[in-house]
């Protein structure tokens, strides 16, 4: 029978994804549901948001931008 | 972000049970109304096909209608059709497929098409003149202060602009209650700041824009004690009216006539007092129901369209080193434009800032997508800008996404993934199917996995073909 599972498709590139399977699995897999291919999961609708914000965090933790100084104005 | 505004008031429309549907269709006007402008054209042309039929219409023959390739077209237009309950699809004993006009929908419509009967649904001008009478110009210029001011009081306030003492003059509380509720604007401890669904607000086109809040206050409805029904029947009959016509509030019902207060207070309509006995529907009121544009609006936001034919040309002037330069007096113009932009100085009639990284950044944080940022300033680019194509400088418009990217690296669409089919090919089929609807966002064709964003409509496909199966 054809099984309909409610959630959240969350498409993104390789990268971004292995850190979001990264932060899943220190958090007992509570965000996503299903690992669909390389740039697209399915994640519990109820935890989007919460997923998206520590997402943000360890990309700001690993990511250090160089500042961008607006010299010409 | 729906683009085109009657396309709001039809996702809205279908969620609605089949008793309100069946409540609605007693008005010709609404009848007419969806009939006009919620249908696919394909949809109107079935309708009138089946019309004035005496038998239902068999499952086959509509089907003898179509080229194999038309498919999706027809898929779409019966699933429109069947979501608004207009046709049904029935089994008869034979166990054969038929469809039927809903018996309400047929009647109003003849009714709207050929007139006749006493609903008194298209209003009813006052029979007596109006000693205050005002004409279309005056009616243009009252809808476009009051729909402004709401812009204005959801933009201004954002970027403190606006003094805010002139503008709670200007705007009702009832108002600023809905865009509350309606979430356009958030409010934190008395002040006033726009929300990611107030900016896709304020960039649509005015069309789409009073639909939005309409659609906001129809949800709110049944708090105020009235009949959503009654609302919306109103608003369909609003769209049939004709500009520069006063018409009575005496055939209103009691929810109509407390409507009215309100709709005065977006522009809507026009009363020349609290207890006049007529009213005058503006541009806004006239336009609901078609897809023209609402109010010419000379220094409104308007779509690329509507821009472009509207004597007002282009004002903003972007170059390649991302300085950009807008020639406007306009207080929302200019506040619009600096949600995204860094503006620094201001003329008479220019004001002139830079596209920067934390200006698009902060944009990007509120809510704004580049892709709004970039259609506004296209379709408000100077005459100078438009010899060149793209209008825009293509670093600038590059950067601009990139910039957003930056800040937004996953995009998320809620929704239903569907496995587990038994064979290749009702896999196939349900994906074709939800592809022809438009509802397919992902698949994979070797796990037999999709993704759909709506449901509703597969799963009355798969109960169909489960009792289809049965022959």
């Amino acid at each position: 029978m054809v099984k309909a599972i409610r959630g959240t498709l969350v498409k993104c590139d390789a990268s971004v994804k292995a850190m979001l399977v990264d932060i899943d699995s220190k958090h007992r897999n509570e965000f996503i549901i299903e690992d669909l291919d390389e740039e697209h999961v399915l994640v519990k609708e109820t935890k989007v948001a919460q997923f998206k914000a520590m997402l943000q965090n360890m990309m700001k933790e690993k990511l250090k931008e160089p500042e961008l100084s607006d010299s010409d104005d | 972000m729906s683009g085109s505004s009657s396309e709001q008031a039809y996702e809205y429309l279908v969620l609605l049970p089949r008793q309100t549907h069946t409540k609605l269709y007693e008005q010709p006007s609404t009848v007419l109304a969806v009939f006009r402008c919620m249908l696919p054209h394909l949809a109107k042309t079935i309708v009138m096909a089946m019309l004035y039929m005496p038998t239902p219409f068999s499952a086959v023959d509509l089907e003898a209608w179509f080229r194999p390739e038309g498919k999706s077209v027809k898929d779409k237009a019966l699933s429109a059709l069947e979501r608004l309950h207009i046709i049904q699809a029935k089994q008869d004993a034979t166990r054969h497929m038929h469809y039927e006009l809903s018996k309400g929908f047929a009647n109003s419509l003849r009714q709207a098409l050929t007139g006749g009967g006493t609903h008194r649904s298209f209003g009813v001008p006052s029979s007596t003149p109006d000693p205050n009478k005002v004409d279309t110009e005056f009616l243009d210029a009252y809808a476009r202060k009051q729909w402004e001011n709401i812009l204005f009081y959801m933009v201004g306030s954002t970027v403190g602009l606006a003094s805010s003492a002139q503008l709670s003059q200007d705007i009702g509380l009832g108002t600023k209650k809905l865009l509350e509720m309606g979430n356009f604007v958030q409010v934190r401890s008395g002040r006033v700041s726009i929300t990611r669904e107030g900016f896709t607000f304020v960039l649509q086109e005015t069309n789409a824009q009073v639909w939005s809040l309409l659609i906001v206050y129809l949800r709110h409805t049944p708090e105020l004690g009235m009949s959503e029904t009654d609302v919306l029947s109103f608003l369909f009959m609003l769209g049939s009216l004709e500009l520069g016509q006063d018409y009575t509030t005496s055939t209103l019902s009691e929810t109509q006539l407390q409507m009215l207060e309100d709709l005065s207070a977006f522009g809507i309509v026009y009363r020349s007092s609290k207890n006049a006995a007529t009213f005058y529907p503006t541009r806004l009121a006239v336009t609901l129901t078609s897809d023209a544009g609402a109010l010419s609006t000379s220094d409104s936001l308007s779509s690329i369209s509507a821009s472009r034919s509207s004597s007002q040309q282009g004002f903003i002037i972007v170059e390649t080193n991302y300085r950009l330069y807008a020639y406007t007096n306009s207080l929302l113009q200019i506040s619009i434009l600096s949600l995204f932009t860094k503006l620094t100085t201001r003329f008479p009639n220019l004001v002139s800032g830079k596209l920067t990284k934390e200006s698009i950044t902060r944009a990007v944080k509120l809510g704004i997508s580049s892709s709004q940022i970039l259609s506004y300033l296209t379709s408000h680019a100077h005459p100078q800008m438009q010899k060149h194509q793209p209008f825009l400088p293509p670093t600038v418009m590059d950067q601009i996404r990139l910039w957003e990217y930056e800040g937004e690296r996953v995009e998320t669409t809620p929704g239903f993934l569907m496995r587990d089919f038994k064979s290749w090919d009702e896999y196939r089929d349900l994906k074709e199917y939800a592809e022809s609807l438009g509802v397919l966002v992902w698949h994979h064709d070797e796990k037999r996995w999709f993704f759909v964003n709506g449901v509703d409509q597969l799963s009355l496909y798969m109960k169909k073909k489960v009792t289809r199966g049965g022959e």
